[in-house]
């Protein structure tokens, strides 16, 4: 940690706060993980509440402060002439203390949990889900229904914390003989990690397994014993024994400019077919081993380890639309697939959470930019259309990016990103149906701000409006 | 995505896009399925991992930090076309960009090898520099408290830089948004203020932003899924 000097700065009278405009509802949540900070300790309440003030100085005029206008690179005078030669004076004795724990005027972020993925145990009968928003899995009776008037369901277990090793987890499979929770973490944190069905709270993971970097689906054979991994940073599948853990290498790769797997994301398997059925957001670049590559992230001495961005050939990025790909469930190397659904009447647009009915033959899609679900037969080819979609108001559909096919008790899951909920429905539905069951961890209505991996931002000075990339 | 930029001369924001290996140029108030107004891609651009963006509305270009070069564009190029410079630099890695058009500089967030070690390294290019360049001076050593995995913005203005630093942990509250004279410092030099911490809220810091108007620095918190706003007056 550097030294901080000592800038000392007379601090001018304060004026009245100035409440600037927010984007959303200022709250923090409660979450021991993140320390003593008095501002990180309180506990959601589903309402706005104040969190801290500080006196200003007087309002400005509106030139104040502004930043000067450009003079375009034509202008006859330099630059530097049109602004002020005299800066303020750097003082070595201002205490810089000061500026390092000066609380902020405003905070935006969602303090509800938000759903992205969702599993069911049916051998015990609870539904489990991640939340991409909050970092933490949280598990459920299978047939919990918030009430309307209700705010939100508590879990009825809640793995969450800095010791779980969870960040942004999108993929979730449950064990049906142990009930052993597989959660994917798709950033930051380059593992797979692996809970007893009866964890809770801050507590390590019983198992994890080292991964490349962005994982994003999982699926499992159980007849082979293979757990399957979706990678989007490398545009791959990796394949590992399902009781891997550690270090230990995968058992086969999929990846290649044949593949035609494109920002892959969800996965599901059709064991009986011998099929994997594979979402992509479509954007690609080829990669070569004769490519400059540098991992930093992780030795590539392991077999049937993808090549990542570093190998990317530069300069062959493409565009793709969004697709489902179809390869043999064995597939290895650089093998085409076996079908690619894609093309306009799909209406995919970011397909993401990706389930298989054995039963009836049929393939769920959580097409989160769609705020649908989209049901394909699960024989489809080409630009084929969806021959069920759910979607619209009553649905509650809004923003799915994962699905869960429950064959045993004939209900399909959706988890909604963009309102804090997780919606049942018969398999079979279609249009804009009442759910089922809902599930809420936020009150009705309350907005989702779909703030996930901010990792930059940008101020709209003629909006007045800040942009996040997520 | 790991980067974005606003253009406010021209009213257009960019965004790269590492896994198609394109930049991406919007309208200012694209909302929805819009598409961009231009793209750079393909095999003349040598975009290869583009994952930090930065644009000089001023002269005119678009400029994308490849850790070992930065490339530079004309800021309307459309398609598959060829940079107009590129500068790469023995020895340091080029991750994060802003351009001062005020003292013709680009300012870089990196690192630097020193013998068998890499330090994290603050830099300054002469703006037009291309080929295989040395930075004029270079904010690094252990008093700098620099990241070089630091997101950036500048106040070209008073020739500050703002960067996240990280802790050493997923999220550590040592995590801080520093601030430098790139204008007036060299070597080992400390920030002139720290901000979030340490000590503070910051958990993981990514995207820093500045509202010159309302004297705020603005960063996005990625372990917090948060947009948090600090009121800094002594930075403008």
């Amino acid at each position: 940690m550097a030294q901080r000097s000592q800038v000392g700065r007379t601090m001018k009278s304060m004026g009245a706060l100035l409440v600037l405009g927010a984007a959303a509802a200022v709250v923090l949540v409660t979450s021991a993980s993140l320390g003593e900070h008095p501002l990180l300790s309180r506990r959601p309440t589903g309402e706005p509440q104040m969190i801290s003030y500080q006196q200003l100085p007087a309002p400005p005029s509106m030139m104040d402060g502004a930043m000067c206008e450009w003079v375009p690179a034509s202008a006859s005078s330099p630059l530097s002439a049109a602004f002020p030669q005299e800066t303020p004076a750097y003082s070595p004795t201002q205490t810089q203390s000061e500026t390092a724990t000066r609380e902020p005027v405003r905070v935006v972020r969602d303090d509800a949990h938000s759903y992205s993925s969702v599993a069911v145990d049916v051998e015990r009968n609870e539904v489990v889900m991640t939340d991409e928003n909050l970092f933490s899995i949280m598990v459920y009776d299978r047939t919990t229904n918030t009430p309307p008037t209700a705010r939100m369901s508590e879990p009825k277990r809640m793995i969450s914390g800095l010791a779980t090793e969870i960040e942004f987890q999108c993929g979730l499979y449950i064990d049906p003989g142990s009930g052993d929770i597989f959660a994917v973490n798709n950033d930051t944190v380059d593992k797979l990690v692996i809970f007893s069905r009866e964890a809770r709270g801050n507590v390590p993971p019983d198992r994890h397994l080292e991964t490349p970097h962005g994982t994003f689906g999982v699926a499992v054979s159980e007849k082979a014993q293979e757990l399957f991994l979706t990678v989007q940073h490398d545009a791959a599948v990796v394949v590992y024994h399902k009781a891997a853990q550690g270090e230990d290498a995968p058992i086969r790769l999929l990846q290649g400019n044949r593949t035609r797997l494109a920002d892959p994301h969800g996965i599901a398997v059709d064991e009986e077919n011998g099929l994997m059925f594979i979402t992509n957001h479509g954007s690609v670049h080829d990669v070569s081993p004769d490519s400059s590559g540098d991992d930093s992230r992780r030795a590539e001495s392991k077999p049937n380890w993808p090549l990542n961005r570093r190998f990317g050939v530069p300069g062959s990025g493409k565009l793709l639309p969004p697709s489902i790909t179809v390869h043999a469930i064995s597939a290895s190397g650089n093998a085409p697939p076996l079908r690619v659904i894609e093309g306009p009447k799909t209406q995919m647009n970011w397909p993401t959470g990706i389930a298989f009915d054995p039963e009836r033959n049929e393939v769920f899609v959580a097409n989160d930019a769609g705020n649908n679900v989209l049901v394909f037969d699960a024989s489809a080819n080409g630009d084929a259309a969806p021959i069920r979609v759910l979607q619209g108001p009553t649905s509650m559909i809004k923003n799915p990016t994962g699905v869960f096919v429950d064959v045993k008790n004939d209900e399909l899951w959706v988890t909604n990103f963009g309102n804090h909920s997780a919606t049942v429905y018969r398999r079979s539905a279609a249009g804009d149906p009442a759910p089922l069951r809902v599930i809420r961890a936020a009150p009705i209505g309350k907005q989702a701000l779909m703030i996930g991996n901010p990792g930059a931002i940008a101020y709209d000075t003629k909006r007045e409006e800040v942009l996040v990339p997520n | 995505m790991h980067g974005i930029r606003y253009d406010a001369m021209h009213d257009e924001f960019i965004v790269p896009n590492q896994f198609a290996q394109a930049i991406l140029v919007f309208r200012g108030d694209a909302n929805g399925e819009e598409p961009p107004i231009r793209i750079i891609q393909g095999p003349l651009t040598q975009l290869h991992d583009p994952d930090r963006v930065d644009v000089d509305p001023v002269n005119n270009e678009i400029l994308i930090p490849e850790d070992d070069k930065i490339l530079v564009f004309p800021r309307e190029a459309s398609g598959n076309v060829a940079p107009i410079r590129v500068l790469s630099s023995t020895g340091n890695t080029l991750g994060e960009l802003n351009t001062d058009p005020i003292r013709n500089l680009l300012v870089v967030g990196g690192s630097s090898r020193t013998g068998a070690r890499r330090e994290h390294a603050l830099m300054t290019f002469p703006r037009t520099a291309q080929g295989d360049v040395q930075p004029r001076t270079m904010i690094t050593g252990p008093n700098s408290g620099f990241h070089s995995g630091a997101r950036m913005a500048i106040n070209a203005n008073r020739g500050l830089a703002f960067g996240t630093v990280r802790g050493n942990q997923v999220a550590s509250d040592e995590s801080y948004v520093g601030v430098w004279s790139y204008a007036e410092d060299n070597g080992d030099a400390p920030p002139r203020w720290t901000i979030g911490g340490p000590g503070g809220m910051l958990r993981q810091p990514r995207g820093v932003t500045l509202d010159p108007k309302n004297k705020t620095l603005i960063v996005s918190d990625k372990y917090l899924n948060a947009v948090i706003s600090y009121y800094f007056p002594e930075v403008f």
